[in-house]
């Protein structure tokens, strides 16, 4: 007996981390969960199945990267995508960008479109991939790059040293507060040829910068703290470095990081504007006939001239949508010919702390033929009278005489088990 | 008089039958690449089509193709790379995972050489002359199995085209080009074609990338109504975004090249993009011939595959030290995580040999004798394989990117990825 209760600690003792804070949290239908519940986590995004909102991550764990399986992600549908420091989409973004991940368990287990893994996974040691490659906390509430995280957390990167041979090397480099202080260690990256350099409107690469002799053709030259913002990406690198990240990009000015965020603004809006505004129900007043008045809540993370469209007195068409956001069209009807049009009756700004995935703005739509799928936690997209009425492609909408039960609730089984 | 009727009626249907498989048939047997010898361009299906899904470790992926019906209604439509297919963007050779998602790209495809093995659905012979409802006909072509991929700036500089600017007509940063794409020197006036461009589009002009509000202020382009274009000769980067007013094929620009600078320097980028990536993954190509000796040892003449940058074949060098792997129909590499460098044949290359004449698409030309000690499984003539020159970095790929056991359906991937529409 006196051996038994030591060897139980110590097979309990890797759960004690994920059940020290009660009964493993899962987001609840309705409610935004909160950011700092969240387990995060870091990759290279490896695939996407854009049109589910879904893809795979190659996560950071203590072991060897090249070894890690990529493991699967379904965006939550009040999900944040940020590329740039602007909103975006999956497709947005391209593969092999190291991506930072907030992520809760499952919501409903039995409609997860990507693998359900036993809660503890994150504190599993997977071969030489090492711990935390494959955590269950694969819904994801924050998707976004480098530069978005950057700028989130007001960090910039500080440039040591560059060493260079043939247009290629490494920079050795510290991520910190912008203004100064917080903790921060030294990181080493490779650049090659291909890095993108950006300085306000221009894209110079490695040999413009060496043609300016701002940086030397060869050998080592200290950049004194230079203040950049960087796109990260993994390659494979040689001399048996398992774990070291490449340099996509590198932000040599603000102005030239506020251009980009402008231009991944403007392909998000315009992308919104097709694919309409996505929010869920909060509330259903049902009147005689088929009048309703609607009340739902604008997901969060998108630029605010798109919330600003929505005004009271307004018309506006709102559509039930799938928990992957893809519109439901029918035969030769539309998304726009589907959906049930109406009045902004009311639009409310919540006042205070307003939650990750939420905008904070509530609208109220009265309708005289409210449509199925307008229930109290179900999601809709939303369509102000000010934006073009178009049709989006195939694969973004559910045909409602052709759709199975897979096509609304996509299986993992698309994801290679390795 | 009935039975008669019955038979006439049948003799119809089958006489419509035959019609409407003609422009196949008529083409004598059905075209299917061969193991071994590269397939002739001309004789390849084209299409063109957005990008809507990539898996790039198989190399496959999914096209909407432009027909003559709805665009919005046409369904995805899965196309594998042929081993020694080409992919370039930008001017420049390309890996698929440099495509952004929704690049309108221009198609060159095959039957399935093997029906059996295909990894995307196999489809009726026929096919792309079926016509599906809204869409039209040519959406699902069977000749899914492709030699080339380009996207617009490719395909025009391999044609020797550019797009001649008519007219822009602009409002709140959004609006219409007209533009005719032609011959870049001479040539018949092409059809003129309107395209939308957007706040978002990019628009390059040497080393600058700049935005619509940039040629506002500059006072290029006006705020708002028309402008004569008088013909400026420009490259267009394609997509396609829904469009309103019940239109329903129309085209958008991603990105606009002014000069010749900016889209050498867009070339430059991309190539070096994918040299780094060649260096790494190592050359594709496949065995012509296997002279076996004593004790495992083995002469081997390999076929390089074409498209790469010139540089990455200038590493071949007779007398210089290499590697060779067996390598599955994506070009995924075999043996597992032990890594490439660790399991590939390793010896010296004896010749480089450069072919003379007319080299057909998906070949380089070169032609490699390589003498080994240790021959491994799965270098046999037809099959594909990988080489290095060993002063290429040696790292090890990412999980994906190899095979970790015998699985059949992981040598063999199957079309079940693929949705059904």
């Amino acid at each position: 007996m006196k051996h038994t209760l030591p060897l139980l600690a110590a097979l309990l003792a890797p759960l004690t981390p994920l059940f020290a804070e009660g009964a493993p949290f899962r987001p609840e239908p309705g409610k935004f969960p909160p950011l700092e519940k969240a387990h995060s986590y870091r990759g290279e995004l490896t695939f996407v199945d854009h049109t589910n909102r879904r893809g795979s991550i190659r996560i950071q764990g203590n072991g060897k990267f090249r070894f890690t399986g990529p493991s699967p992600f379904a965006m939550l549908p009040y999900g944040m995508v940020r590329y740039h420091g602007a909103p975006a989409d999956l497709r947005d973004i391209p593969l092999g960008t190291v991506m930072y991940v907030h992520a809760f368990l499952p919501p409903d287990p039995k409609i997860s479109s990507v693998p359900v893994l036993p809660i503890d996974n994150r504190l599993k040691k997977l071969g030489n991939t090492g711990i935390g490659t494959a955590p269950a906390e694969n819904h994801v509430l924050l998707l976004e790059d480098e530069t978005s995280h950057c700028r989130r957390h007001g960090l910039v990167w500080k440039l040591k040293q560059v060493t260079l041979n043939d247009h290629a090397g490494f920079i050795t480099a510290r991520r910190e507060l912008k203004a100064g202080g917080g903790q921060a260690h030294e990181e080493t990256l490779t650049f090659d040829a291909a890095t993108r350099f950006w300085r306000g409107r221009e894209r110079l690469d490695v040999q413009d910068l060496i043609a300016e002799k701002i940086w030397p053709a060869n050998g080592k030259k200290s950049l004194e703290n230079q203040t950049v913002l960087l796109g990260i990406i993994w390659k494979p690198t040689p001399g048996g470095v398992f774990m070291r990240f490449h340099v996509s990009d590198v932000w040599l000015n603000d102005a030239a990081m506020e251009r980009a965020a402008q231009n991944q603004t403007e392909t998000h809006k315009a992308f919104i504007k097709s694919r309409w505004m996505p929010g869920w129900v909060d509330a259903v007043e049902y009147g005689k006939f088929g009048n309703a008045t609607v009340t739902a809540t604008l997901f969060g993370g998108m630029d605010a001239s798109l919330y600003a469209d929505f005004k009271k007195g307004q018309k506006a068409m709102l559509a039930s949508a799938e928990n992957t956001l893809k519109h439901w069209a029918s035969g030769t009807a539309g998304t726009s010919q589907m959906a049930s049009k109406g009045i902004l009756a009311n639009i409310t700004k919540a006042k205070g702390n307003v939650p990750f995935g939420s905008s904070g703005t509530q609208i109220s739509l009265k309708t005289d033929l409210v449509t199925e799928g307008f229930r109290p936690g179900r999601i809709v997209r939303i369509h102000p009278n000010s934006w073009p009425i178009v049709e989006v492609p195939r694969d973004e909408y559910l045909h409602d005489a052709r759709t199975t039960h897979e096509d609304r609730f996509p299986t993992p089984d698309i994801f290679p088990k390795y | 008089m009935n039975r008669i009727q019955s038979v006439i009626g049948f003799a119809a249907l089958c006489l419509g039958a035959v019609l409407l498989s003609v422009p196949v048939s008529a083409e004598e047997k059905p075209f299917r690449p061969i193991a071994g010898q590269f397939p002739p361009l001309e004789k390849a299906h084209a299409y063109r089509g957005e990008l809507v899904f990539v898996d790039h470790t198989n190399r496959r992926g999914s096209l909407r193709i432009q027909s003559e019906g709805t665009y919005f209604r046409n369904a995805p439509h899965p196309f594998a790379m042929l081993p020694y297919g080409v992919i370039r963007y930008h001017g420049a050779p390309a890996g698929l995972r440099d495509i952004p998602i929704g690049t309108v790209l221009h198609a060159r495809g095959f039957l399935p050489p093997d029906p059996k093995l295909s990894s995307v659905p196999v489809l009726p012979v026929n096919n792309r002359n079926k016509t599906a409802g809204y869409s039209g006909k040519g959406i699902a072509p069977a000749e899914n199995h492709l030699i080339l991929l380009e996207d617009e700036p490719s395909f025009c500089q391999r044609e020797g085209k550019v797009w001649k600017l008519q007219e822009v007509e602009l409002q709140n940063f959004a609006g219409k080009i007209v533009a005719r794409r032609e011959p870049k020197i001479g040539g018949t006036k092409a059809e003129e074609e309107t395209l939308t461009f957007d706040a978002a589009t990019r628009i390059w002009r040497g080393r600058e990338k700049l935005e619509v509000a940039d040629l506002i202020a500059d006072g290029i382009w006006p705020a708002s109504g028309k402008k004569a274009l008088k013909n400026q000769a420009v490259l267009l980067g394609i997509t396609w975004k829904p469009t309103p007013s019940n239109i329903f094929t129309r085209f958008h620009i991603s990105d606009i090249w002014l000069d010749e600078v900016a889209m050498q320097r867009a070339a430059r980028n991309q190539t070096e993009t994918h040299k780094a990536f060649i260096r790494t993954r190592w050359m594709p190509g496949w065995i012509d011939t296997v002279e076996y000796g004593k004790f495992g040892t083995a002469t081997i003449t390999a076929t390089l595959f074409g498209g790469m940058d010139e540089s990455l074949y200038a590493d071949f060098k007779k007398g210089a030290h290499a590697q060779m792997n067996a390598v599955e129909s994506n070009l995924k590499h075999t043996h597992g995580a032990y890594s490439p460098a660790h399991m590939a044949s390793k010896g010296p290359i004896l010749e480089v040999t450069k072919i003379i004449g007319e080299i057909p698409l998906g070949s380089s030309g070169i032609q490699i004798d390589f003498k080994t000690d240790l021959i491994i499984e799965g270098i046999r003539p037809g099959r594909n394989i990988r080489v290095r020159p060993s002063h290429w970095p040696n790292v090890n790929i990412p999980r994906e990117e190899y095979l970790g056991g015998n699985k059949p359906e992981e040598r063999f991937p199957t079309p079940a990825i693929f949705p059904k529409y």
